[in-house]
């Protein structure tokens, strides 16, 4: 029966059926749930007790919240801008050069994408916290942690993804079409401008997305580095469970949520467009 | 009187990647206006002395020149020569237009020109009006075209083509091969052609160079090469031959293995010299025993192997220790002689060449 697709029939075919009603049950029904309390007028979070926008307000309202969200923002494009370039240049480096002790630095790269995110945290700590004073008493300087650890942090764990998902692109890509334009009178510069990047854009972009979603999502390291100064929204949700938690909480939920989607969204669009219209 | 000077020149090329001798020794001079085909097995170093004519590949040693100028070290962007890449390396992103307006641009030919110049080309490879194409919506002839176009546009010194009608079948290929040879007569530039198939290289170029193992064996015209080949392996590599191995006697015959001594052009090499000759299935003849003509070179044998091939006949000879292969064109009323029987194979002193084993 390869390559044919046979209908099941008969009880297969029911459980099958059911099946697939669970799991994606499973995937959408919290997220319905969410949304669904989020307009609910009643203090208690799992209780329907008619329909409000009054917790979107009161986020909107809430200055620790919105201040907290300002910084995921920017810590996230930031960090997505550095770690895209900085983990391209090294997916370019390792993939395209043969150099001496390549293959330490190869592995060594990946070694975020394998260390605990506790683990990452405390080193993270430790090394801003020895880091800081030290500058600060050799400088005088007056550093604290906050927006910069935090984004740093991020460029850290983010730069492996990247450069895991543009280098898969560029295997995939023949050495042939650089050289090509080399042999056509592109410099070195020009040959990846015009023929290596628009070839390995599609990962860039994937990378940035991973990226950005990381950033946006991370919870433990941040935390651990994050200083008085303010913190990511996701860290600031967390700590207001131990408060107690109001409905607020689901309005910042759908908010975040929203706001991926629109970015997958949006990336998929930019593909689109890239796609058909290149002229001149 | 001056020498025209050489398209191409190399002198006491070596190329090494680490332990691996790939190119060694080559001297080589391509003329102004020739069709020069580099051929020999996958692996002979071909492709590298042809990547090092376009600066992909630095020499490790020696000199190279394009017409006078010293372009050893020069990087591919500074060399008047443009390639037609095996796999075509076609940009899937840019329309057959910017594919083949790309080498100008890159010289700074304002957009107007370059994409006027860049649809001449394309006219020339006949593939005006697919202009807006990409490279994935064209055959594998097509995108060849482009890849010709892309690289002509830029009118280089010398075009260097590698190994261009490899991926295309049989009867694309033929046509290709008499479209390019017009299209080089017709745009007058250098090409350097690489191929493993030496008829391809028969029949399309003006000179070959046969290179094996690194080393560039001979250097001639297609006639040359197939008539007095340099030694044994160029013998056996271009064209079918039977190589009768021997020794040089004295008398100026050659001692085949068998004891036989053979009249052949020995071209004065030493008595005692470790020789082929070189015997062409078509330049050989059958006779039934006792009939051959007297005082020609021959061998006897037994028929062992028809192998009909349609306008001629092979017929596979077992010597005592070889066999030999003897074309037989199949005229009208030919018959050819029961296997099994004995048979002599002759040939005329000439027919024969004698290389270096």
């Amino acid at each position: 029966m390869s390559g044919s697709t046979v209908k099941p029939k008969g009880p297969v075919a029911a459980a099958l059926t059911v099946n697939a009603f669970l799991v994606y049950a499973f995937f959408f029904l919290p997220i319905v749930i969410l949304a669904v309390f989020s307009f609910s007028d009643d203090r208690l979070v799992g209780r329907w007790g008619g329909f409000t926008t009054s917790w979107y307000g009161e986020f909107w309202n809430d200055t620790e919240l919105t201040s907290s969200l300002w910084v995921s923002l920017r810590v996230a494009a930031v960090s997505t801008v550095i770690s895209v370039v900085l983990g391209t240049m090294a997916a370019l480096g390792l993939e395209r050069f043969r150099w001496k002790s390549q293959r330490f630095f190869d592995s060594v790269l990946y070694l975020p994408i394998i260390i605990p995110d506790v683990t990452m945290a405390v080193m993270m700590l430790l090394f801003f916290t020895w880091g800081i004073d030290l500058t600060n008493e050799a400088f005088g300087t007056n550093f604290a942690k906050g927006f910069a650890t935090i984004t740093l942090s991020h460029i850290a764990f983010s730069i492996s993804f990247v450069s895991v998902v543009v280098r898969a692109r560029l295997a995939g890509m023949s050495l042939e079409l650089e050289e090509a334009a080399r042999d056509l009178y592109a410099s070195r510069w020009k040959a990846f401008r015009h023929v290596t990047f628009p070839q390995i854009v599609p990962g860039i972009a994937g990378g940035a997305l991973l990226a950005l979603t990381l950033s946006l999502d991370d919870v433990v390291i941040t935390q651990f580095v994050a200083g008085p100064g303010g913190t990511t929204l996701p860290v600031r949700v967390f700590s207001l469970i131990r408060k107690g938690v109001t409905p607020v909480i689901n309005a910042v939920s759908v908010v975040m949520l929203v706001a991926s989607l629109l970015l997958v969204a949006l990336s998929v669009a930019v593909q689109r467009l890239r796609g058909g219209s290149i002229t001149g | 009187m001056t020498v025209p000077e050489a398209a191409v020149a190399l002198n006491g090329i070596i190329k090494r990647f680490g332990d691996v001798t790939a190119v060694d020794r080559v001297d080589l001079n391509i003329a102004d206006g020739e069709f020069f085909a580099l051929l020999g097995p996958s692996g002979c170093g071909k492709t590298t002395t042809l990547r090092m004519i376009a600066g992909l590949e630095f020499p490790t040693e020696g000199s190279l020149r394009i017409f006078g100028d010293e372009v050893g070290t020069l990087p591919p962007d500074k060399r008047p020569v443009n390639t037609v890449f095996q796999s075509y390396a076609l940009f899937p992103h840019m329309t057959v237009i910017q594919n083949v307006a790309f080498g100008l641009r890159m010289q700074k030919v304002a957009k107007a020109e370059a994409n006027e110049r860049a649809l001449e080309a394309i006219r020339l490879v006949k593939m005006d009006g697919k202009e807006a194409r990409r490279p994935h919506q064209l055959s594998g002839g097509q995108q060849q075209r482009v890849a010709l176009a892309r690289a002509l546009v830029n009118s280089p010194k010398v075009l260097l083509l590698d190994e261009p009608l490899g991926a295309l079948d049989l009867k694309l290929r033929q046509e290709m091969q008499r479209e390019l040879k017009t299209l080089q007569r017709e745009v007058g530039i250098t090409f350097v052609f690489v191929t493993h198939d030496q008829e391809e290289a028969l029949t399309m170029s003006d000179r070959i160079g046969v290179m094996n193992d690194g080393e560039l064996l001979q250097v001639g015209t297609p006639e040359e090469i197939y008539e007095r080949p340099a030694n044994r392996f160029v013998a056996d590599f271009i064209g079918q031959t039977n190589l009768l191995d021997g020794t040089v006697e004295s008398d100026g015959t050659v001692c085949l293995r068998n004891g036989a001594r053979v009249p052949v052009n020995t071209q004065s090499l030493a008595a005692g010299t470790p020789v082929a000759v070189s015997l062409r299935p078509e330049r050989a003849q059958l006779h039934q025993p006792g009939q051959q003509p007297a005082d020609l070179p021959h061998v006897t044998g037994r028929l062992e192997q028809h192998t009909y091939l349609g306008n001629a006949l092979v017929l596979t000879v077992a010597l005592d220790w070889m066999t030999l292969d003897v074309r037989v064109e199949n005229l009208s009323g030919y018959s050819a002689p029961a296997l099994g029987t004995e048979v002599v194979v002759s040939w005329d002193r000439d027919a024969a060449v004698v290389v270096r084993a």
